[in-house]
């Protein structure tokens, strides 16, 4: 049963991913952060959706729906199509290509933008850079369709971590 | 040998009598009669394992440490009993605000466990395969040039530092220890690359080279981290992500990932330091605007040296071509901004709001923002 984009199955589906890949994420090491998902929707009027993921030690322990109350680190928030085009480039490719990496996607706010209130917070968007991104390749894995019904691209290269 | 022993040990007739004694079965043990703490400290949080942060309890902890430590003159470890005649080793730095910063064992920590190696985490057989037009090839070469000459000078200032700091300051030396591998590892990793692109290393620069003079031969080592962890990282830190944004391919996307990691964690000690200082020690917020202005005038001198700026320019615009060097020139500036606004943003955060209007290399940016904008 596939799950949607945006939802917070789609995110509690990538933490259980990111639990059965321990060994990977653990080499990569301590992973403390909480941040924010947005993704605002096609039309002008339609409310974003929001999701806070929180991080601890070498696992993601909390996926929440909204922002509302959360101290988050930082928010990555983009249009639907922004996210759609990275997940799709993910899923085909098994990890994402050079035009879409987070740090890629987001150093001009070109396409996904980062915001945050202290730089410490930002920073850690940086310092944990390897590890968010490959929680975010893992989605290659993911079984999901979009809000309209539609599937990401089939697979067109095997499972793999970004850069290699 | 500069340093000689008073005492010809085996000379010393107390000293053989005693060693002859013990080896006989006739121990002293008045190591183990001294009055200490015994604490049996464990992990708070399993999944982590034991840190520093989990030692910090009575006279092993850093809580209660005096921001001048003279009671210490010795290499005791914090907390250790320190009998009569410990040598003096005349450590350079004694006071706590010179060093300490908040999260310090944090940082560490985090440093341990996030290493990485820059042999077998990159692949390299690929990165091998892969050609790149000569003009991107020697552009990328430079600036990886540029890199290797930044990190080698960045592996040797904490090394200057580390034993020159009191041993209480056990967390703080720890830390830059890692910061001396990570540095190291950096300047590996430009060096591999450079040599592995076909085109090699390139040219040195005068430009970045004074500037790298200024960070070595700070005269403390509070003005070394003001210099190096805060403003010299915090802008390769953002040249990093450009750099990571302008990689030709996955596995230098990588590459730029992984030393920005490290490099984040060096600029967050320097927040938390500067912090600590402003917080406890106001009164030298005046100083620190003067060592501000001197490093602002070097980092400008080497960041926007021909050797860094060119590359940048033709990575950015990817070639060389009037077209390419104007799309270039777009984006290297709009990185120029970015990093300056993320420099002053984080002085701004650890205490200093004041510095945009004082500072020469905010208003010469602020004249280019609107050169850029009309």
């Amino acid at each position: 049963m596939p799950v949607s984009f945006p939802s917070i199955g789609f995110f509690e589906a990538l933490r259980d991913a990111m639990r059965a890949a321990h060994e990977r994420f653990s080499r990569l090491g301590f992973f403390d952060t909480t941040f924010g998902v947005r993704v605002f929707g096609d039309g002008a009027d339609l409310a974003p959706t929001e999701f806070a993921l929180t991080f601890d030690v070498f696992e993601c322990t909390a996926v929440r729906e909204r922002l509302d109350g959360v101290g988050t680190d930082f928010i990555l928030e983009g249009s639907l199509a922004a996210w759609r085009d990275m997940l799709d480039n993910v899923h085909a490719l098994g990890a994402a290509d050079t035009a879409h990496s987070i740090n890629t996607l987001t150093h001009f706010g070109e396409r996904l933008r980062v915001r945050y209130e202290d730089p410490d917070g930002h920073d850690k968007l940086y310092r944990f850079a390897e590890s968010i991104q490959e929680f975010f390749d893992l989605s290659a894995g993911i079984d999901f369709v979009y809000g309209d019904g539609t599937r990401p691209p089939v697979r067109r290269e095997p499972l793999r971590r970004s850069g290699t | 040998m500069s340093y000689l022993s008073t005492i010809d040990f085996t000379e010393d007739r107390e000293f053989v009598d005693r060693f002859q004694r013990a080896m006989c079965g006739d121990l002293d043990l008045g190591w183990m009669a001294v009055e200490r703490e015994q604490v049996r400290c464990r992990p708070q949080n399993e999944r982590r394992g034991l840190t520093f942060r989990d030692l910090v309890v009575g006279s092993y902890g850093f809580t209660e440490m005096p921001e001048l430590i003279r009671r210490n003159r010795s290499f005791a470890p914090r907390g250790a009993a320190m009998p009569e005649g410990l040598p003096d080793l005349q450590a350079d730095v004694n006071r706590k605000s010179e060093v300490w910063a908040y999260n310090v064992e944090g940082y560490y920590e985090e440093a341990m466990s996030r290493q990485w190696n820059a042999t077998t985490d990159i692949p390299w057989r690929e990165l091998a395969d892969a050609q790149l037009p000569e003009e991107i090839g020697k552009a990328y070469a430079q600036l990886l040039t540029f890199l290797t000459e930044v990190e080698m000078i960045a592996t040797d200032v904490p090394c200057k530092w580390m034993g020159r700091l009191n041993a209480d300051f056990f967390e703080v030396k720890n830390f830059i220890a890692t910061q001396a591998m990570d540095e190291a590892r950096h300047a590996e990793i430009f060096r591999k690359r450079a040599l592995s692109t076909g085109f090699g290393l390139m040219r040195a620069s005068a430009h970045n080279e004074f500037n790298l003079k200024f960070l070595r031969d700070a005269d403390s080592f509070a003005e070394a981290s003001l210099a190096l962890h805060l403003q010299a990282e915090g802008m390769v830190l953002t040249l990093f992500r450009f750099s990571e944004y302008i990689s030709p391919t996955e596995a230098d996307k990588k590459l730029f990932r992984l030393v920005m990691q490290d490099e984040a964690r060096h600029v967050g000690y320097g927040m938390q330091h500067l912090k600590w200082v402003i917080d406890h020690f106001p009164e030298r917020r005046e100083a620190i605007h003067h060592h501000l202005d001197e490093a602002e005038n070097f980092v400008f001198g080497a960041g926007y040296a021909t050797e860094v700026l060119e590359p940048f320019i033709i990575l950015a615009g990817k070639g060389l071509r009037k077209e390419n060097i104007q799309q270039g020139v777009r984006i290297t500036q709009a990185f120029q901004l970015k990093q300056s606004d993320e420099y002053f943003e984080r002085l701004a955060k650890c205490g200093l709001p004041e510095r945009r209007e004082r500072s020469r290399l905010w208003k010469f940016v602020e004249l280019n923002r609107q050169a850029i904008a009309a």
